[in-house]
C-alpha cells in the first residue's frame, strides 16, 4: 500500500488553494489535480482537502463520488481506458472492440489489472460519433476503433509508446458550412461594436434577431439576458455550458476548437449586457485534451485588452474567464446542476424558480448558454439582426449546427436553417434507405419514415443538434435498451420516478426483448413514462422516457413482434 | 384630469385598479400586452404608466420601459410586479436595464398605489 505523507498532501493542497481560490468551488479542480497525483482519491487526500475547504470529509466524499472521472476506492492504472458504448459506437460494433479488450487484458470492465497498468471503463459518448467505436485512454482519443486497432493500441500502451490518432486536438469533419461557420469576421470585431452600443442596445438587437438557446431548450436568449441584466447583484457571472453530453452531439467541439475567438467575444458581449465580471467554461471531463489550447487562447486575449481590466480601453469593464473541468457526468448539462458542480457540489439539479439568471452560481445573477448561442451573438451583433434571421422559420429563427452520425454515406457537422425537413437533411447526409431518425439526442425524438416530412425546429421537432441515423437493419429495441441504459447511468438519483421508473422501462425492454411482455404491461410501462415525465424534477427525467415512446409508437409491429401471444 | 395607461395581462388586476382610478377622478386607458401598450401610449399620451412585468415574455415589462423611456425621457413608470413571488427574483431599479421610477410589489393596497400614483405625477 502506498504510503501518503499527510503534511505533503497539505502543502500541495495549499499551493492548489492559490491557484483556484479557498472557497467550496475550488473543491471540484482541486481534487481532479489531487487524483493527476495520486492516481486515484485515498481517504486521507480527501480528508485533508475537507479540512482544508472548513467542510465534513463526508461531503468531499460524496461530491468525488458523484462523478464518474473521480474514484474514491483504488487506484487507476496508468492507462484508463474508456471505451464509448452510447449509441453510434454500439451500432457501429463497440461490443466486438470491448470483447477484444477484455481478453487482451485479461480483465472485465470496471477492473484494473494487477500490474496497475489498464484500468478498463465504459463510458458514455465522447463526442466522436461521427467516427465510431470511440474509446479514449487517459486524455487521448482513438476513432474508427475495431479489434485488430484495440490489440495494436494495447500493444502499444504496453510498450508505453502510446500516439493518439489525434496529435493535437481532433480536427473537425464540417461537411457544409453557412454563414455561422463561414464568414469573414475577425477576432474581437463583435466586442468593439458592441462597446458603441449600449447595454439595452445589445440585448435589443439579440431579440429583434429572434434567437432561442442552441444547446436544446430554445429559451429566448435576448429574455435571459435582460432578466440577469435586471436582477439585483453586485457579481454576475456568465457561464459557457460545454458539457456537450447529450449523445450524437459533438459540433461544440469543433466550434470550441475552430471558433475560440467568436465564443469568446460572445461571452465578453453576454459580460457587457447584463454587467458581470467572471466568467467560466464549464468543459466537459472528456475534453480535457482541449484545456491547455483554450486556456492558451484566453491567456492572448488577457494580453491584447480583449480580457482583464477595463477592456479595450473601456471604463470599467472588467471581465475574466476560467476554466472548469466536469468529471464525466451528463446530468451536469443541465443549467442548475452545472451550477452546483461550479460550486463544488454533486452536480444534482436544483428546484426552480428561483432561476439562474436571479440566483445562478453563489446566489448571484448567472446566465448559462451554449457554446452555440454565444457565438451566435457575437456575429449578429456585427451583422445585424436581419442577417440572422432571413434564416429559419417563424418561431425558430436563423441557421444551425447540426451533428450527424449513425448510418450515413457523410456523417458529420452540417450548418442548415431551422425548418429543414427530415428527408432533405437525409438526401444531403446520403440516408436515403434510412428506417429511422433519433433527433435531439438521447433525450430527444425517434421518429419513422411516415415522420420524414416533418421539419426540424422548435415548434415541430426540436433539437440541440444531435442526429443519429439509423439504416433498415437496425433493431430498434437495442435503441431503446441503448439509452434507457443510459438514462438509469446518469440519473443524479434525487427524485423516484427517474431514479426508479427508468429501470422499470429498462426491465420492460429487455422483457420486450425475451417477448415476455404483454400489452397490458407495455400499457403499465406507458403510463409509467407520463408519470417519469410529469413528475421528475429535471430535463434529463423529464425527456428520458421519449426514445422509448417513440420506438414503441413508431416500431409497433417490430417490436411486438417478439411477443408471442397477446392477452 | 391625468391620463394613467394600465399595461398588464392580469384581467383581474386591471378591472380592479380601473376602478379605483377612475373612482379617484384618473383618465384610464388599457393595454394588456407589450404591443398593445405602445400603441396606446402613441395614441393616448398617458401622464403616467403602471407597468407590469410578465406578459407574453418574462421580461416585456423590462423592453417596455426602456422603450417609453426612449420615446419620453419624463413619463412616470410605475412597475407593478409579482415577479417576486412567482420566481423569487429581486431586480434593481437601474436607469439603463430597469429603467422606471419606483417599483412595487403586488398585492398592493389601494391607498398606497394611489399616494404613489400622486407623488410621481406631482414631480
Ligand atoms: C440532462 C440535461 C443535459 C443538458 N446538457 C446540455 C449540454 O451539454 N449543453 C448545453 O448547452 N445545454 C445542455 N442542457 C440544457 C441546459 O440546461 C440549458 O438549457 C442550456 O445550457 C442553456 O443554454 P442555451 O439557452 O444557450 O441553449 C442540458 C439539459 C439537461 C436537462
Ligand atoms: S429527474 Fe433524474 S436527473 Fe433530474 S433531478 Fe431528478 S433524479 Fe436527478
Ligand atoms: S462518441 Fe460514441 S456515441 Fe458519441
Amino acid at each position: 500500500m502506498q504510503i501518503i505523507d499527510r503534511q505533503k498532501v497539505n502543502e500541495q493542497i495549499r499551493d492548489l488553494k492559490k491557484k483556484y481560490g479557498d472557497d467550496r468551488s475550488a473543491l471540484m479542480p482541486i481534487l481532479q489535480d489531487l487524483q493527476e497525483i495520486y492516481e486515484y482519491l485515498p481517504d486521507v487526500v480527501m480528508q485533508e482537502t475537507a479540512h482544508s475547504l472548513g467542510i465534513h470529509p463526508v461531503e468531499v466524499e460524496g461530491v468525488a463520488s458523484f462523478y464518474s472521472f473521480l474514484r474514491t476506492k483504488e487506484k487507476q492504472g496508468k492507462y484508463v481506458i474508456r471505451l464509448c458504448r452510447t449509441i453510434s459506437c454500439d451500432l457501429a460494433g463497440k461490443s466486438n472492440v470491448a470483447r477484444q479488450l477484455e481478453n487482451e487484458m485479461g480483465i472485465k470492465f470496471g477492473e484494473t489489472t494487477k500490474d496497475g497498468k489498464f484500468t478498463l471503463e465504459y463510458t458514455n459518448c465522447l463526442g466522436m460519433c461521427d467516427r465510431g467505436p470511440a474509446l479514449m485512454i487517459n486524455d487521448r482519443l482513438f476513432a474508427k476503433v475495431d479489434p485488430e486497432k484495440a490489440s495494436q493500441i494495447i500493444a502499444d500502451c504496453r510498450r508505453d509508446f502510446l500516439k493518439s490518432d489525434f496529435p493535437k486536438v481532433v480536427p473537425s469533419d464540417v461537411k457544409k458550412a453557412g454563414p455561422i461557420l463561414d464568414h469573414d469576421l475577425k477576432p474581437a470585431e463583435a466586442i468593439k461594436k458592441a462597446l458603441s452600443m449600449s447595454r439595452s442596445e445589445i440585448i435589443n438587437t439579440i431579440r429583434e434577431s429572434g434567437l432561442k438557446g442552441r444547446g436544446g431548450a430554445g429559451f429566448p436568449t435576448a429574455v435571459k439576458w435582460q432578466l440577469a441584466g435586471a436582477a439585483k447583484g453586485k457579481n454576475k457571472y456568465v457561464v459557457c455550458n460545454a458539457d456537450e453530453g447529450e449523445p450524437g452531439t459533438f459540433k461544440d467541439r469543433m466550434l470550441l476548437y475552430e471558433h475560440t475567438d467568436f465564443l469568446l467575444d460572445g461571452m465578453t458581449i453576454g459580460a457587457y449586457a447584463i454587467g458581470a465580471s467572471k466568467g467560466f467554461i464549464y468543459l466537459r471531463g472528456e475534453y480535457l485534451y482541449m484545456k491547455k489550447y483554450l486556456e492558451e487562447a484566453l491567456e492572448n486575449r488577457r494580453s491584447e485588452h480583449l480580457l482583464g481590466k477595463n477592456i479595450l480601453g473601456k471604463d470599467g469593464f472588467n471581465f475574466d474567464i476560467r476554466i472548469r473541468m466536469g468529471a464525466g457526468a451528463y446530468v451536469c448539462g443541465e443549467e442548475t446542476a452545472l451550477i452546483e458542480s461550479l460550486e463544488g457540489y454533486r452536480g444534482e439539479p436544483r428546484n426552480r424558480p428561483p432561476f439562474p439568471v436571479d440566483t445562478g452560481f453563489q446566489g448571484n445573477p448567472t446566465i448559462v448558454n451554449n457554446v452555440e448561442t454565444f457565438i451566435d451573438s457575437a456575429l449578429i451583433i456585427v451583422k445585424g439582426s436581419e442577417w440572422f434571421n432571413i434564416h429559419g422559420t417563424e418561431k425558430s429563427k436563423g441557421m444551425k449546427i447540426f451533428s450527424i452520425s449513425g448510418d450515413c454515406e457523410r456523417p458529420g457537422i452540417y450548418e442548415f436553417p431551422f425548418g429543414i425537413k427530415v428527408s432533405e437533411l437525409l438526401k444531403e447526409v446520403g440516408g436515403e434507405d434510412t428506417k429511422a431518425v433519433q433527433i435531439g439526442g438521447a433525450s430527444g425524438h425517434c421518429i419513422s419514415q411516415k415522420d420524414f416530412n416533418r421539419t426540424i425546429a422548435f415548434e415541430d421537432i426540436g433539437s440541440g443538434g444531435s442526429i443519429i441515423v439509423f439504416g433498415p437493419d437496425t433493431d430498434m429495441l437495442q435503441v431503446a435498451r441503448n439509452f434507457l441504459e443510459f438514462f438509469v447511468e446518469e440519473s443524479c438519483g434525487q427524485c423516484t420516478p427517474c431514479r426508479d421508473g427508468n429501470p422499470k422501462l429498462l426491465g420492460g425492454i429487455e422483457m420486450l426483448e425475451n417477448g415476455r411482455c404483454s400489452f397490458t404491461y407495455l400499457n403499465e410501462l406507458k403510463k409509467l413514462c407520463e408519470t417519469i415525465q410529469n413528475a421528475s424534477k429535471c430535463g434529463l427525467g423529464q425527456s428520458s422516457p421519449n426514445a422509448f415512446l417513440s420506438i414503441v409508437d413508431n416500431f409497433k409491429p417490430e417490436i411486438l413482434g417478439r411477443v408471442p401471444e397477446a392477452d | 384630469m391625468a391620463k394613467i395607461l394600465i399595461v398588464d395581462d392580469d384581467e383581474d388586476f386591471v378591472s380592479a385598479v380601473n376602478l379605483l382610478l377612475k373612482s379617484n377622478g384618473f383618465d384610464v386607458a388599457i393595454a394588456n400586452s407589450r404591443q398593445e401598450g405602445m400603441e396606446i401610449f402613441d395614441k393616448d399620451n398617458p401622464d403616467l404608466v403602471l407597468l407590469d412585468v410578465m406578459m407574453d415574455e418574462p421580461d416585456d415589462g423590462f423592453v417596455m420601459a426602456q422603450s417609453l423611456k426612449k420615446k419620453a425621457k419624463n413619463i412616470p413608470i410605475l412597475m407593478l410586479t409579482n415577479v417576486g413571488q412567482v420566481t423569487g427574483m429581486d431586480f434593481d431599479k437601474d436607469s439603463e436595464m430597469v429603467p422606471v421610477d419606483d417599483f412595487e410589489q403586488k398585492p398592493i393596497m389601494p391607498n398606497i398605489l394611489l399616494e404613489k400614483i400622486n407623488q410621481l405625477l406631482g414631480k
